[in-house]
């Protein structure tokens, strides 16, 4: 189980003392990947701001993996840049200190033990061997420190991997699909964490391909498909530009009362309908902003969840717009769409 | 540097395939020394073969299965660069240290100091061995210590070269079975055959090279040939056995970083 929910308690010296001089950054600039004949990414351009929690997001195939690998230096671009406080990964002064990544195929020797693992990576990166067990501890594998990590289940290794990310306390964190093998208390953490560690300034970048999950966490979004910039600005933003439509369930009592509220008080935007006989969904709305208005009306609310379907359709949107410029791994492209979203958890789970 | 060699001598130290090939390079010193030593002679052509024992050249027979040591140094500097591809290691590794020549650098460092800790193992098998040959009555102390300096030695060096030599084989070919299958092969294989046809081209070969090192015992105990060690003078000198064993394992290492170690880690 993850325990540790006062994040502050576990950041590094350095933090602490606050040494981090200028604000951290990324930046891809005409980044280019071709793998044979296949275009994986094309010239895609985009900064990270620090301070908010970024999403990279896509349908699987789309080039996020290999986005993020070209900034982590281990794929070398066809052309293009990928820079992390403006310079190559691999020209980093301190990389472990300075980005902390979490990818999906990252290894380990099944017969090493998890804190042995994190400390051959501490070892070159000059970290105390203390901070190994802090980190375990900050991510709920301080009991299994000692356990072979082919013992491991998905979930363990994934908080491992997250472990290893936070070993140099970085400015910056790169995640390719943290919420793999995560139980739902383990997303849940993970994503207070992420949250709280891109308000203390740094450089969040978390790629996705389950939409509903990242509407959550996310300021900022960056889209890609098929290896394009669709779409890159604040989430909020970029729904406003859309058809897509913010939408609020709530369940209550006063279903009927509810929507003859929400059409008194917002004729403009959307419209509220009957889902079930105690459940309306309002579209056109967020939680903060009918919330007061239920709050006025004396409305007694069971239950209220943002749907998250907003992003899947602007996603959606955007993505169907890459069939255009031709599918490069010669699947139809509503194939690959499908897939995203059926593994997408159903809207109800989100809660706002 | 330092740093880096001690994350990759901490890395050695912390998966079971180290300490296997410790083991079994004593189990195979020890047990082949005692065979070696205490075969039985049927014909008076292997009596002839086989020296009478605790003489000089009995020790010098028994000692020569420390050379085992060497092919196990290979495997070990194989397994340090493949089996951080093979478990996918190499991620979080140049997560670390993104420059992958000074990666390669400080694993052809520690495959060294892995040869030292592997010759160092078979020595002191071979020298318990040879104490306890003295101890069961078989010749004297001063001329076991005597031929134990003499192949000592030249079997450390080796296990040296070859575990830079095994590094550049697993940088170059960075898939474990393809490197330790050609690895071994050539010595096992591929060397006998090209030492039978062109000679001169094949003493110049990894193993041959080796055992031009490990010679230097034999050379230097005046006795040159007679018994199971046949002449050596087919051999090349043993420096240049030396030079050449290094020049593979660098060469390799160094093509492997241009080439494998250059390309993308997906």
């Amino acid at each position: 189980m993850i325990t540790g929910t006062n994040f502050s308690d576990f950041a590094g010296e350095r933090r602490r003392t606050s040494a981090v001089g200028t604000a951290p950054s990324v930046e891809v600039r005409g980044l280019t990947k071709h793998f044979g004949s296949v275009v994986a990414v094309d010239d895609l351009t985009f900064s990270v701001e620090p301070g908010m929690v970024t999403g990279f997001l896509g349908p699987n195939g789309a080039g996020k993996t290999t986005t993020l690998r070209m900034l982590l230096g281990l794929v070398s671009p066809t052309s293009g840049r990928a820079l992390v406080n403006g310079v190559a990964y691999r020209d980093l002064p301190d990389p472990t200190r300075t980005v902390g990544a979490v990818l999906e195929a990252s290894g380990f020797h099944p017969a090493r033990t998890a804190r042995n693992h994190l400390r051959t990576i501490a070892a070159v990166a000059g970290i105390d061997f203390a901070r190994v067990d802090e980190v375990l501890e900050l991510v709920g594998l301080g009991a299994d420190a000692g356990r072979t990590v082919g013992k491991f289940s998905l979930g363990m290794r994934q908080r491992l991997e997250l472990a290893r990310a936070l070993l140099g306390d970085p400015e910056v964190l790169v995640l390719d699909e943290p919420a793999n093998g995560l139980d739902p208390q383990g997303i849940a953490w993970i994503r207070g964490f992420l949250r709280w560690f891109a308000s203390s300034g740094m450089v969040v970048l978390v790629s996705s391909h389950l939409l509903a999950e990242a509407a959550q966490t996310v300021d900022d979004v960056v889209i890609l498909a098929n290896g394009h910039l669709m779409g890159h600005g604040p989430l909020q933003q970029l729904l406003q530009g859309t058809a897509a439509t913010v939408a609020v369930r709530v369940r209550t009592p006063d279903a009927q009362r509810l929507i003859s509220v929400l059409q008194a008080t917002r004729p403009e935007a959307g419209r509220a309908r009957l889902e079930g006989p105690d459940t309306v969904v309002a579209e056109g709305t967020t939680p903060e902003e009918i919330g007061p208005i239920m709050a006025e009306s004396r409305i007694v609310v069971y239950e209220m969840t943002s749907t998250g379907e907003s992003l899947e359709q602007l996603f959606f949107q955007m993505t169907e717009g890459g069939q255009m410029g031709g599918h490069p791994i010669g699947q139809p492209w509503g194939s690959v769409g499908a897939q995203g979203y059926a593994s997408a958890p159903p809207p109800e789970e989100g809660s706002s | 540097m330092i740093r880096l060699l001690r994350a990759e001598a901490l890395k050695l130290r912390t998966i079971w395939s180290t300490w296997a090939i410790l083991i079994i390079t004593m189990v195979l010193t020890g047990g082949l020394g005692v065979l070696v030593g205490f075969a039985p002679h049927r014909h008076d052509v292997e009596a002839l073969l086989f020296p009478a024992r605790g003489t000089s050249s009995w020790f010098d027979l028994v000692f020569s299965t420390m050379t085992v040591s060497v092919d196990l140094a290979l495997i070990l500097g194989v397994i340090c660069v493949t089996g951080e591809y093979r478990h996918k290691t190499v991620t979080p590794t140049l997560l670390c240290e993104p420059k992958r020549g000074r990666m390669v650098a400080a694993k052809l460092l520690s495959s060294a100091g892995g040869g030292v800790v592997v010759g160092v193992a078979g020595g002191l098998t071979g020298l318990v061995l040879g104490i306890g040959l003295v101890a069961g009555g078989f010749g004297d102390t001063g001329r076991m210590l005597t031929e134990y300096r003499h192949v000592f030695p030249g079997v450390l060096a080796a296990c040296v070269l070859y575990g830079i030599y095994g590094l550049g084989l697993g940088a170059l070919l960075k898939n474990q079975v393809v490197a330790l299958v050609v690895g071994l092969g050539v010595i096992a294989v591929v060397e006998p055959i090209v030492e039978g046809v062109v000679p001169s081209v094949g003493r110049w070969l990894p193993g041959q090279a080796a055992e031009a090192l490990e010679s230097v015992a034999v050379s230097a105990s005046r006795r040159g040939g007679g018994g199971i060690f046949s002449s050596t003078a087919h051999l090349i000198t043993w420096w240049e056995g030396a030079l050449v064993l290094l020049a593979y394992g660098v060469v390799l290492a160094v093509a492997g970083t241009f080439t494998t170690l250059r390309a993308d880690v997906t």
